[in-house]
């Protein structure tokens, strides 16, 4: 009888430790799979420099962005401060109604340019599975507004041009993520016969994470008409993120910042030492907040 | 003492042990942050719970990424600096109550009692003991607790620039509502 018991007694400490175990396994029962995950925060603002990244702002934020590129650094560096003394800048406001739909006005001073710009998210990256790339479209509409000195009388429509941007876009690890850009511009005014109205190019982009909070960025756009007037556009840059603004300082030989003029009108080269010091600044507005979740009640 | 009362003992205490499992998939978790300069909140109830009457045992189990903050911002940086939830994409705690008899399951009543066990954020596992009511209404069972999260036992490295912002102790409220396991 007593070694009945003993067996009993040990059948049931292993049944209460065989349930510690079976507590952890209900919960994750309970849990059930993962949802489908979605790779965040593959860039740390909505542009590398010049050039648009997959990110943009979450539903219901605003984000304002100001920007300036200085004068040159190699034309008497010193007595101009390093182009410090002057400044282009742009000033653009954007808004998401929804998590994957960005839209918004821009200010250059590049050819007194304003311009709208609409951004979609087509497809995210996805976590262990899905999408390998996020794919992002971009276009902007552009209004030159400088006054004509060529006597000739010109249509509205000859102050339009147009940029588009496709963005792939990859995540590869926690530090490193690069982009590929498929873009096209077009003029609808062009200087002479022989240059298109359509200009290609294909923009590069990668960013490399120093830290939780800065990056380093590098960006290029080759394009496919290649005018002796203008070169590609090459930055280099540094994220620094401080709580709600997210700074962008950077090198770059494109001093414009209005879409068609950066991507193909850029006259400074970097072999001649045309660069120019700039920075983005860009912060965050909130104007709907997310749902919070409700406590449980009892009934 | 014969072998088939013995045997229905046994048989009993196993069955009692599956139905005595009750829990929670929508349990209810919140940050809060306070400093003079700013307050932040972090809501969600996603989080998973088990909890065994029979041996006093509660586990829970949450998704980083399912907290929401005010500031969409907030919420990027809260998982991609610190909480780091790429990483560690989940939060638990495993223990057991340290006076199960506080507790009578069978009767209406608001009951006090502490809950001791591991408690793992970010990566980094601690030994805790907090304080934990049970309000019993009708059948209903209804865990609340409360407690405090030092962002320093936890690996949570808080940058100077925004110290006076972030709140070195984080409040923690747990609200959980059970329902039976067989459901």
């Amino acid at each position: 009888m007593k070694k009945f018991f003993g067996i009993v007694l040990w059948f049931l400490s292993v049944s209460v430790q065989a349930q510690e175990e079976d507590l952890m396994k209900l919960l994750n029962a309970v849990e059930g799979p993962a949802p489908k995950e979605y790779v965040s925060a593959t860039f740390k603002g909505s542009r590398v420099v010049n050039l648009q990244t997959n990110e943009m702002p979450a539903r219901g934020v605003g984000q304002l962005i100001i920007s300036h590129r200085f004068g040159t650094i190699n034309k008497e560096p010193l007595y101009n401060f390093f182009g410090l003394d002057v400044a282009q800048m742009r000033v653009e406001y954007s808004y998401s109604p929804t998590g994957w739909f960005n839209y918004g006005w821009g200010r250059s001073s590049a050819n007194k340019t304003y311009d709208a710009f609409t951004k979609v998210r087509l497809f995210r990256q996805g976590h262990g599975g899905g999408s390998p790339v996020g794919i992002v479209w971009y276009s902007s509409s552009n209004i030159n507004t400088t006054k004509y000195s060529d006597g000739i009388d010109h249509y509205f429509s000859d102050r339009l041009s147009y940029a588009h941007e496709l963005i792939f876009a990859r995540k590869f690890n926690e530090t490193f993520s690069m982009e590929v850009v498929p873009s096209l511009v077009h003029f609808n005014l062009v200087e002479t016969p022989d240059v298109p109205n359509d200009q290609w190019g294909v923009g590069v982009a990668a960013r490399y994470k120093l830290g939780n909070r800065t990056a380093l960025t590098a960006e290029y756009l080759a394009r496919a008409y290649r005018p002796e007037a203008f070169y590609d556009p090459l930055s280099i840059g540094l994220d620094v993120e401080t709580g709600g603004h997210v700074f962008q300082l950077h090198v770059s030989n494109a001093r414009f910042m209005n879409d068609p003029s950066w991507m193909m009108q850029t006259p400074g080269s970097w072999v001649k030492g045309d660069l120019y010091f700039g920075f983005n600044l860009s912060r965050v507005f909130t104007h709907k907040a997310p749902k919070k979740a409700q406590a449980p009640e009892l009934l | 003492m014969n072998k088939t009362l013995l045997f229905s003992v046994f048989i009993f205490t196993a069955l009692g042990a599956s139905a005595q499992r009750l829990i929670a998939k929508d349990a209810f978790i919140r940050f809060y942050s306070s400093t003079p300069m700013e307050d932040i909140e972090a809501t969600t109830n996603t989080a998973v719970s088990v909890l065994d009457k029979t041996s006093g045992e509660v586990a829970f189990q949450v998704s980083i990424k399912n907290f929401t903050f005010d500031r969409a911002l907030m919420q990027e940086h809260f998982n991609e600096n610190y909480l780091e939830s790429e990483k560690y994409p989940k939060a638990s705690f495993q223990g057991k109550l340290v006076n199960p008899s506080a507790v009578k399951w069978g009767k209406d009543g608001v009951y006090s009692a502490h809950l001791k066990g591991k408690m793992n954020i970010h990566g980094v596992e601690r030994e805790i003991t907090t304080p934990v009511t049970f309000t019993l209404k009708s059948g209903q069972i209804l865990l609340e607790s409360t407690f405090y999260v030092q962002c320093v036992d936890y690996n949570i490295e808080v940058p100077t620039l925004v110290v006076a912002k972030i709140a070195e102790k984080i409040q923690v409220s747990v609200k959980t509502k059970y329902v039976p396991a067989s459901k």
